[in-house]
């Protein structure tokens, strides 16, 4: 157990070869002590590098990695305290599941054989793999060999867990019982975690903290609703959420927000955090649009129905502006999502009226992508934007 | 080309009617309709072919060598019996232990078989050799060859150059690996005894001297094949994923007991693939021995199974008693083989 700071860590690869790739950059987390915080962003944002640079597979071009206080950066793998998961479980095919929890604690410690043995056989059974002791990772099924590589880990008794990707082999349904099973253990051992996903929803379900990255960046620390409600900028805005949500260009003229076939007046608050730029973007999330009988308020608009995507417990609405370009459909400027009761009926090709209520908005910076305003909410929530 | 046995039944059946479909539909028979029957004008020649001059050929040598045939004339198969096989194994015990370098056994007494008019030798000596040189020959190999797949793996610069380095004397002929080789050893002027010299000692003569002829035939065919043994290794290094080093290395095991645990253990497959060819090919070291020394008179010190075969049948003209040799070479070979097309073929893989 222990508390992990990333100082201005910073990844070059190919340095001195003229072809440098810059995959992070300047990036600062502090995580506390049994903290669960997930890496997020896209593929090749330089997520999976970071948390290699922590495990000591990678090395650090610049900046400091502290476990405890005490600089981490020289030491090999070995000597930092910390068990890894790996993506694709990384299980030795020629060691039975009992070799393979016991190879690490025989390599790095000097228990006794008795210690290594009751040790193993207690994490298998916090794991419910006992039964699997003695077969080899060729004759499990994908679940089981996730399970064992995870007892690997447990077993160490490390400062830091560290994975990767861990459970994107598994198929969904198996996936949503085992983030639900790693967060249960992770908060039984209080151990700290680093947990590496490209799925937001992981993101958002598992983590204590997200730390959301984007080109080797990071964009946004902060707990899951933090992030949601109060995105520091428009990638955060679109990365985590799912539909995510919807963005329109606009410009900013005369106290209201005009777009392709719509205008949207803002209230002296909004217009007081958007000051002075001309080109924004205006997001909305899809839960937050609502289709109303008429328009009454300001904020109402009539708009066409393109597809209905019907999920059970919700319905998807594709909505579009009648006066934006007809020939551009999906997801093109004027078109968004907004998602409705499942038991609504909402007809293919009809004309509705949706309300986007100004408290819901969110409006960034076209050309920094920064937010300028985020929504509004109940005093009850807090959240502060952290950005480091 | 058509199928010719379609041809030719049209040419035998009696009718003349047009067929509507042009021939292309077979009706009648059903005999000849099978699949096996049909394809036959493609498999049976060369069955027949391996099955006369390799299988064949193989039964033949083993009537042969329980005959009496020897000298001029035609061997006579009216009398078959095991005569050869005894003096060739003569004395199990004392031929053991006269060639195992730990005991000075008594000499072996050289059999007379009844179609000799002096004894011949047993085999103990160069059958001794052909082990020495086969166990030699192949761990030097092994070891070599892992040794440098392991340093090529390390995503070194210029890898495919060095790769193509230690592969290339493999794809020599013996012919040439021997004169080459044969130059390096030259007394006088090879490059080993120059180096030797140069470092203020006395030269050495390599390939006539019976204490260094076998490890130096050795020596030549592990530079030759070693490169074999590493494109296999790396090859069998390759397909073990990143994260097993990278597991193995948070787990806490040094280099050393990374390889030893984690790394060795999967390449068994690349072992005993690499194995059974390179026995294989020790075992036919003849064109080698037969190219360093002009002939197949190598010596006593590094006769091997095969000179000694070839010398009995077209020095001596033991015919017989060459193909007893040659029998027992095949049976050496069986051994080393058939373990390997077994776990072969229980893995599915034959």
């Amino acid at each position: 157990m222990a508390e992990l700071n990333l100082d201005g860590v910073t990844k070059v690869f190919g340095e001195g070869s003229g072809n440098e790739v810059l995959a992070v950059e300047d990036v600062n987390i502090d995580i506390d002590d049994g903290e669960f915080l997930v890496l997020v962003g896209p593929s090749g944002c330089g997520k999976s590098t970071t948390l290699r640079m922590v495990a000591g597979l990678e090395s650090i071009s610049s900046g400091e990695i502290r476990l405890d206080g005490r600089r981490i950066n020289e030491q090999p793998p070995a000597a930092r305290d910390i068990a890894m998961v790996f993506q694709s479980y990384a299980l030795y095919p020629h060691m039975t599941v009992r070799q393979n929890m016991s190879f690490g604690l025989e390599e790095s410690t000097d228990l006794d054989d008795d210690t290594i043995e009751s040790t193993v056989t207690d994490a298998a059974a916090k794991l419910d793999i006992t039964e699997l002791l003695d077969r080899k990772p060729g004759e499990l099924s994908g679940g089981q060999q996730q399970r064992v590589a995870l007892g690997r880990a447990i077993v160490r008794d490390p400062a830091v867990f560290l994975m990767d990707e861990p459970l994107s082999n598994l198929d969904a349904k198996l996936r949503a019982g085992m983030r639900t099973e790693l967060q249960r253990l992770q908060e039984d051992l209080d151990v700290t975690t680093v947990y590496v996903t490209h799925d937001q929803t992981e993101a958002m379900t598992m983590g204590d903290r997200i730390a959301v990255l984007n080109d080797g960046q990071l964009m946004q620390v902060g707990s899951p609703l933090d992030l949601y409600h109060r995105p520091a900028n428009q990638f955060v805005a679109g990365f985590i959420g799912d539909p995510s949500m919807n963005f329109f260009s606009v410009t900013h003229e005369d106290g209201r927000l005009v777009g392709e076939g719509f205008a949207y007046p803002l209230s002296s608050e909004t217009e007081r955090d958007v000051g002075d730029v001309e080109d924004c973007v205006l997001g909305v999330r899809p839960e937050d649009v609502t289709l109303v009988g008429s328009e009454t308020d300001a904020h109402d608009f009539q708009v066409d129905v393109d597809v209905v995507e019907p999920m059970g417990n919700e319905n998807n609405v594709y909505l579009s502006f009648p006066d934006a370009d007809p020939d551009v459909s999906g997801d093109g400027p004027g078109t968004f999502v907004a998602t409705v009761g499942g038991m609504r009926q909402v007809e293919r090709e009809s004309t509705v009226v949706a309300r986007i209520p100004e408290d819901a908005i969110h409006v960034f910076d076209a050309e920094s992508g920064a937010a300028l305003h985020n929504r509004v909410l109940d005093e009850s929530v807090e959240t502060q934007p952290t950005v480091n | 080309m058509r199928n010719p046995i379609a041809l030719l039944r049209r040419r035998w059946s009696d009718s003349d009617d047009v067929r509507t479909d042009g021939g292309t539909v077979d009706s009648g028979q059903s005999f000849w309709n099978r699949d096996s029957v049909r394809s036959a004008p493609f498999w049976l020649p060369p069955f027949l072919l391996v099955g006369l001059f390799v299988y064949g050929a193989i039964l033949w040598n083993i009537v042969l060598s329980l005959t009496d045939f020897q000298g001029l004339g035609s061997p006579d198969y009216s009398n078959l019996d095991f005569e050869n096989y005894l003096a060739a194994l003569a004395d199990p015990i004392d031929g053991l232990l006269s060639v195992l370098p730990f005991v000075n056994g008594g000499a072996v007494e050289a059999r007379s078989p009844s179609w000799a008019q002096l004894s011949v030798e047993p085999i103990w000596n160069s059958a001794w050799n052909t082990v020495v040189l086969m166990v030699g020959f192949t761990v030097v190999c092994l070891a070599l060859g892992l040794a440098l797949a392991i340093l090529v793996d390390h995503k070194i610069r210029y890898e495919n150059t060095f790769r193509t380095i230690y592969l290339l004397p493999m794809s020599l002929s013996f012919v040439v690996t021997a004169k080459f080789w044969l130059y390096m050893y030259n007394v006088e002027t090879g490059l080993i005894n120059v180096v030797i010299t140069s470092l203020g000692f006395g030269a050495v003569e390599i390939v006539q001297n019976p204490d260094l002829k076998l490890p130096a035939v050795a020596f030549a065919l592990v530079w030759q094949f070693s490169g074999y043994a590493m494109i296999v290794y790396l090859a069998g290094l390759r397909a073990i994923p990143t994260s097993h080093f990278e597991a193995a290395r948070i787990d806490g095991a040094s280099t050393l007991r990374m390889y030893r645990r984690v790394v060795l253990p999967q390449l068994r497959t690349a072992t005993v693939s690499a194995l059974v060819v390179l026995t294989v090919f020790a075992l036919k070291a003849f064109d080698f021995l037969f190219s360093m020394y002009s002939g197949y008179q190598p010596g006593p010190s590094a006769d091997i199974l095969a000179t000694r075969m070839v010398r009995e049948a077209y020095a001596n003209q033991n015919w017989a008693y060459g193909s007893t040799i040659a029998v027992v070479l095949f049976v050496m070979a069986l051994f080393i083989v058939t373990p390997y097309i077994y776990s072969q073929y229980q893995r599915g893989e034959l």
